[in-house]
C-alpha cells in the first residue's frame, strides 16, 4: 500500500524499537533453545557420523523441514512456470564477443568442479546441496550470459529441467521411505542401517551424502528453470 | 580491539548500504546497491563464525538474485 | 560486544527495510526493500548463534566450545525460502507490468477502483 512517507517513518521506527527489545528480551531469558546446541554439537558425530553439525542438523535431525524447504521451492518453480505459461520461446540474450566465450569455455571445468566439491564435501567442510546447487545455477546464468539464449536452449532443453526437478524431488522421498521400510521413521539416517563410516572421511555420514546431491541436484535445476522462465517471457 | 573496530565500521557500512538501496533513483542502481548490501552482510556471517549461512547468502544474495532482479528489470523495461 | 552491536545494526536495517515497503511506490523497489528485511532477520538469527571465543561449528579435534548450529539451519533454510518468495513476486511485478503498462501501485489501485 502506499502511505505518506512520514507514516512510513514512524511506522518503521517503531517496528525497529521493537524487534531490538524482543530480540534482547529473547537473548537474555533465552528458553529452552541455547541448551539444545550442546546436545547437537556433541551428538552429531555419533549419530551421523558427519563432522559439520549444520548439515547434520539440516538432513538428520531436522530433514523433515529441509524436505519442507524443498517443496517451497517447488512451489516457487511451478507459480513462476504458471504465471508466464503463455509465453514461452527462446530468450533473447545475445551473448558476448569471442573472447569472453572462448574464456568462459575454458574455465567451465573448473566452474562446474566447485560446485561438485562444495556439494560431495558438505559433511566435511561448510557447504552442502543449498551452496553447491545454487552455485550451480549461476553457472547456468554465466553460460546464457556468455553465449547466448539460442545455444543455451539447445543445449539445456528447459522442459528436461523440470523434469530433473521432479524426479529429485520423487528420490528425495524414496530415500526417506527407506527408512520406513526397514522399520523406523521416515528419513531415519542410522537407524535404518545406513553406513556412519569414518569421521571425517568421504564416505561417511550415512545418507547424508545422498541427500545433499539430491538436494544440489534439485536447487540447481529448479532456480535454473526460474532463470530461465524468467528469460524467454515475452509478454504477447 | 583492532577486529572489532572493523566489525562496527562494517556494520555501519551494512547500515548506510541498505539506506541506499530502499532511497537511490532508478532501478539498475537499486539492484547494484542490493548485491552491495548482501556481500556485506556475508562478511559479517563470517566474522560471526557462521560460515555455511556466509556461503548461501554470498551464492544466494550476491549472486542469484541479483541475475534474477536485472532479467525482470529487463522485462520490464524492454531494453538494459 | 559483537552480538549487541549486530542486533542494533539489525532492527536499524529491518526499520529501513519497512520503511521502504511501506512508502516505495514501484514494486521493484518494493521487492527490493523485502529482500533488505529478509536479510536483517538473518543477521538476527547469526547473532543470536555467536558464542564468544568459539569455532565455526565444524567438528575438529581438541576445540571445546561451537557456536550454536541450530539458528545456522533456521537461517539457511529461510535465505533459500527468501529467494523463492522474491521470484514469484518479480514474475507478479512482470505480469502486473504487462497487464497495466506501469508498475507503479498507486496507478494499478486507481485502474483498480
Amino acid at each position: 500500500m502506499k502511505m505518506g512517507h512520514a507514516a512510513a517513518a514512524i511506522i518503521a521506527l517503531a517496528s525497529s524499537a521493537a524487534v531490538l527489545t524482543l530480540t534482547l528480551v529473547f537473548a537474555v531469558t533465552g528458553g529452552e533453545a541455547p541448551q539444545l546446541a550442546g546436545a547437537m554439537t556433541s551428538g552429531s558425530v555419533a549419530a551421523s557420523g558427519s563432522v559439520n553439525v549444520v548439515t547434520t542438523i539440516l538432513l538428520d535431525f531436522r530433514s523433515l523441514d529441509t524436505l519442507g524447504e524443498a517443496s517451497v521451492i517447488f512451489a516457487s518453480v511451478a507459480c513462476v512456470g504458471v504465471l508466464f505459461r503463455g509465453s514461452r520461446r527462446i530468450g533473447t540474450e545475445p551473448g558476448l564477443g569471442v573472447l569472453v566465450r572462448r574464456s568462459v569455455g575454458y574455465l567451465s571445468a573448473l566452474f562446474l568442479l566447485f560446485p561438485l566439491y562444495i556439494v560431495a564435501h558438505g559433511h566435511l567442510s561448510p557447504g552442502g546441496g543449498f551452496q553447491g546447487g545454487v552455485s550451480l545455477a549461476v553457472l547456468l546464468i554465466l553460460l546464457t550470459v556468455a553465449y547466448g539464449s539460442r545455444p543455451m536452449a539447445t543445449a539445456v532443453d528447459p522442459s528436461r529441467l523440470h523434469m530433473t526437478e521432479s524426479l529429485s524431488a520423487l528420490g528425495f522421498l524414496m530415500a526417506g521411505f527407506v527408512g520406513v521400510l526397514q522399520g523406523t521413521s521416515f528419513l531415519a539416517n542410522a537407524a535404518a542401517g545406513f553406513p556412519r563410516g569414518v569421521p571425517g572421511s568421504l564416505l561417511s555420514g550415512g545418507l547424508i551424502p545422498v541427500l545433499n546431491a539430491i538436494i544440489g541436484v534439485k536447487v540447481a535445476s529448479g532456480l535454473g528453470s526460474i532463470f530461465f522462465d524468467f528469460q524467454s517471457e515475452r509478454g504477447e | 580491539m583492532g577486529l572489532e573496530v572493523v566489525f562496527l565500521g562494517l556494520l555501519v557500512l551494512i547500515v548506510v548500504s541498505a539506506l541506499g538501496a530502499v532511497l537511490v533513483r532508478g532501478y539498475i542502481t537499486s539492484v547494484v546497491v542490493l548485491s552491495v548490501f548482501s556481500v556485506l552482510t556475508t562478511v559479517s556471517f563470517a566474522f560471526m563464525h557462521a560460515v555455511d549461512v556466509a556461503m548461501a547468502e554470498a551464492a544466494i544474495g550476491a549472486g542469484l538474485m541479483t541475475a534474477i532482479f536485472v532479467t525482470a528489470i529487463d522485462r520490464i523495461r524492454g531494453q538494459r | 560486544m559483537l552480538q549487541q552491536a549486530m542486533y542494533v545494526a539489525a532492527a536499524i536495517v529491518f526499520g529501513i527495510g519497512l520503511y521502504g515497503v511501506l512508502s516505495r511506490r514501484d514494486m521493484v523497489k518494493i521487492c527490493v526493500s523485502l529482500s533488505v528485511m529478509e536479510s536483517s532477520l538473518i543477521m538476527i538469527l547469526v547473532a543470536l548463534a555467536y558464542r564468544p571465543d568459539a569455532a565455526a561449528p565444524i567438528i575438529v579435534d581438541g576445540v571445546a566450545t561451537y557456536v550454536d548450529p541450530l539458528p545456522h539451519a533456521l537461517a539457511l533454510t529461510a535465505i533459500v525460502i527468501g529467494a523463492g518468495v522474491l521470484s514469484v513476486a518479480l514474475a507478479l511485478t512482470v505480469i502486473v507490468h504487462r497487464a497495466h503498462g506501469t508498475s507503479n501501485i498507486a496507478v494499478v489501485f486507481r485502474r483498480g477502483r
